[in-house]
């Protein structure tokens, strides 16, 4: 079995707001991903995957709270590590983060090449300004990145360029896990294509040893990640291998939300899109039964109080729902034959 | 220098030439609209109530004349040009025949010592204040942050007032007026210095009063924008340690803080008439304060010329500390 890059286990956070009120938008989440592997999170906005990536970093800071669960990455559990520690010895070096609006994400007032003599500092890494300079040269030559850009500001840089920088300095210490949250949203197709190969490439080349990648487009994860896992009003409701999660999901919602998309492949000319009704459920005062039984076709009256709980069906395949694998399937099957 | 650079300054020059043309027509003319006559007034103070009106005739063409107000007023202002460029500015109508330029050149240092350190301490204030109260919280910005907005609120000769009623008046532990002993000659003299150290306390102090509160404000804002802003958690995520990223938020924050330094000290003599008044400074403030109680046409013209002269200049130097200072401008302006 490979190596295990990243586990999580039963990791929860929550928000405090201003109210003081306890918003648990990332609730006993547990995944783990292997070496050279990618993982793809999907869920409409507002399901928690932002806050999961923010979370998965193990350094906090209001309103964004720890509460409980671990993150062990390569072997090495960070939960409950002093945060000072985090951040020189795992944020950047062990685990990377590419933000979700990576456009603004560089000071606008510091060249790259000096942001990333203070990336290099921070973790007090044994090495002079030259040093740091021919490392930097070296690796956006390695991504076919202009050198030039480390003498420029973020805003003499085009918003594809800035995307490509953001990754190439979050990947600089050869981070075990990077965290991408939908970095290629903002951009134009032919920049995201860009953004994707580049992403895979650093996969390739072993820059990153693994990669969790979030994103509403369900299409674009089918073509990039191994895995894909959905979440739901802040739990992972399903989880299999990219193809499994495509063309056979077996929660009500996954099935929901690929039924709302298109995944360019043979047949889908036939394929009629349908949307789920309703909306998420507010994670103030979540509800005590399956957090998708409001919006849930298929729900009982059992459902809206019974929670249901993440199961494995499958090799590398759980799936979240208060009806088994088999009902669900012969729903789905007799659906079929009626339309 | 870039050929971006070059076109965006040349007709930046440009535009202050214009405006500066524009101002020294409306230096001129503007004084001259205001009722009374200057003549009138010397004439009056000089000669006895009793005096034959021939001799105060006589008297008032001799003024006249010297003054130049007898010719029209595309004459007069000819003269007003070559005086301003032969750096005299003329002949003080109130304090004939002393030169304008003598009168200006004794006020100007001492507005300028009293202004320039008291804008820069209430600037650089104002900013920790504010970039405090927006980092810390608490106490800094929900009892300091209201105290110095409820001080800057106060209008000018109000705080001016109020300072010299307490120290002054009341406790007397300040002198009231003046920059110094009236009756000391200005020397580099311990005695001296030190009496001009005890005069400056509270026209300094109300000045840099007033003008925190209202740098706080704008410090404060922009800092809270700025540790919102997507860098500071990115650069988080990336293990830069706090202490660095709050030099990027602040140094980001202050950015636009600097306009309102070269403003203020741009605009410094006209800033300076209410304290040097109340608290009788001999600077230009009160140069140009009883130069326009006195109709004195030459003084007022110089002392506005001068204002509007520092406030192109300031704002002329802003736009090329901008460039040096801030990426996005200097990208923004020379493209």
């Amino acid at each position: 079995m490979a190596k295990k890059m990243l586990e999580v286990r039963q990791l929860t956070t929550k928000y405090i707001t201003r109210q003081r009120e306890d918003v648990y938008s990332v609730d006993h989440v547990s995944l783990d991903i292997e070496e050279g592997k990618s993982l793809g999170i999907a869920g409409e906005s507002g399901c928690g995957k932002s806050t999961l990536a923010l979370s998965l970093m193990g350094y906090y800071f209001p309103p964004l709270h720890y509460t409980s669960g671990d993150i062990i990455i390569d072997g090495k559990n960070i939960s409950g590590l002093d945060p000072d520690v985090v951040r020189k010895t795992v944020l950047g070096s062990e685990i990377a983060y590419i933000p979700q609006a990576a456009m603004n994400a560089l000071n606008p007032t510091r060249k790259i090449g000096r942001f990333i003599e203070d990336v290099i500092r921070a973790h007090e890494l044994p090495m002079d300004k030259k040093q740091i300079r021919e490392m930097a040269e070296q690796r956006f030559a390695l991504l076919g990145l202009p050198v030039d850009v480390l003498d420029k500001y973020s805003v003499e840089l085009s918003g594809g360029m800035r995307q490509r920088v953001v990754i190439a300095v979050s990947t600089i210490l050869n981070p075990k896990v990077l965290i991408a949250d939908e970095p290629s949203s903002a951009l134009d197709v032919s920049s995201q294509k860009m953004v994707i190969k580049m992403m895979k490439d650093m996969m390739a080349q072993g820059l990153v040893k693994s990669m969790i990648f979030i994103t509403h487009e369900l299409p674009l994860l089918y073509n990039v990640t191994d895995d894909i896992m959905v979440m739901y009003a802040g739990q992972i409701v399903e989880r299999g291998s990219a193809k499994e999660m495509v063309f056979d999901p077996i929660h009500p919602y996954s099935r929901g939300l690929m039924n709302s998309i298109l995944v360019p492949e043979e047949g889908t000319r036939d394929v009629k899109l349908t949307a789920i009704p309703g909306t998420p459920p507010n994670l103030k005062h979540p509800p005590s039964g399956c957090r998708f039984a409001e919006r849930c076709r298929y729900a009982t009256a059992a459902c809206r109080f019974n929670p249901a709980a993440i199961i494995d069906f499958d090799i590398g395949r759980q799936y979240r729902c208060n009806m088994s694998v088999e009902k669900l399937r012969e729903v789905y099957e007799s659906e079929e034959r009626n339309s | 220098m870039t050929k971006g650079m070059k076109k965006y300054f040349k007709k930046k020059i440009i535009w202050f030439l214009i405006t500066f043309v524009a101002a020294l027509i409306l230096n001129f003319i503007l004084p001259r609209l205001m009722p009374g006559d200057p003549v009138n007034a010397i004439v009056g103070k000089s000669i006895s109530s009793g005096a034959p009106p021939e001799q105060v005739q006589q008297q008032m063409e001799f003024y006249r004349r010297q003054f130049g107000l007898d010719k029209s007023l595309p004459g007069q202002f000819l003269d007003f040009i070559k005086n301003a460029f032969n750096g005299t500015f003329g002949v003080s109508y109130s304090q004939y025949p002393r030169k304008v330029s003598d009168i200006i050149g004794g006020g100007i240092w001492w507005t300028i010592a009293l202004q320039l350190p008291a804008i820069l301490v209430g600037w650089i204030l104002g900013n920790v204040l504010g970039a405090v109260a927006a980092y810390k919280r608490g106490f800094w910005d929900k009892v300091l942050m209201p105290v110095s907005l409820f001080f800057s609120a106060i209008p000018a000769f109000g705080a001016a007032v109020i300072l010299l009623v307490i120290f002054s008046v009341n406790l007397g532990i300040a002198p009231a007026n003046g920059a110094y002993d009236p009756g000391m000659i200005p020397n580099f003299s311990w005695s001296f210095i030190s009496s001009v150290i005890w005069h400056y306390q509270l026209p300094f102090w109300s000045i840099v009063l007033i003008s925190i509160g209202g740098q706080a404000v704008g410090m404060r804002s922009m800092s809270i924008y700025e540790l919102n802003a997507d860098y500071v958690k990115y650069s988080r995520f990336l293990g830069i340690k706090d202490t660095k990223i709050v030099r990027y938020v602040f140094r980001n924050a202050m950015l636009p803080q600097v306009t309102g330094l070269a403003m203020s000290i741009g605009s410094m003599v006209g800033g300076a008439l209410v304290a040097e008044t109340i608290f009788s400074y001999p600077g230009l403030g009160m140069a140009m304060y009883s130069a326009i109680t006195q109709s004195d046409y030459p003084v007022i013209s110089a002392t506005t010329l001068i204002i509007t002269i520092m406030v192109l200049l300031a704002s002329f130097m802003l736009d090329i500390i901008y460039a040096f200072i801030d990426p996005r401008v200097k990208a923004a302006q020379f493209d």
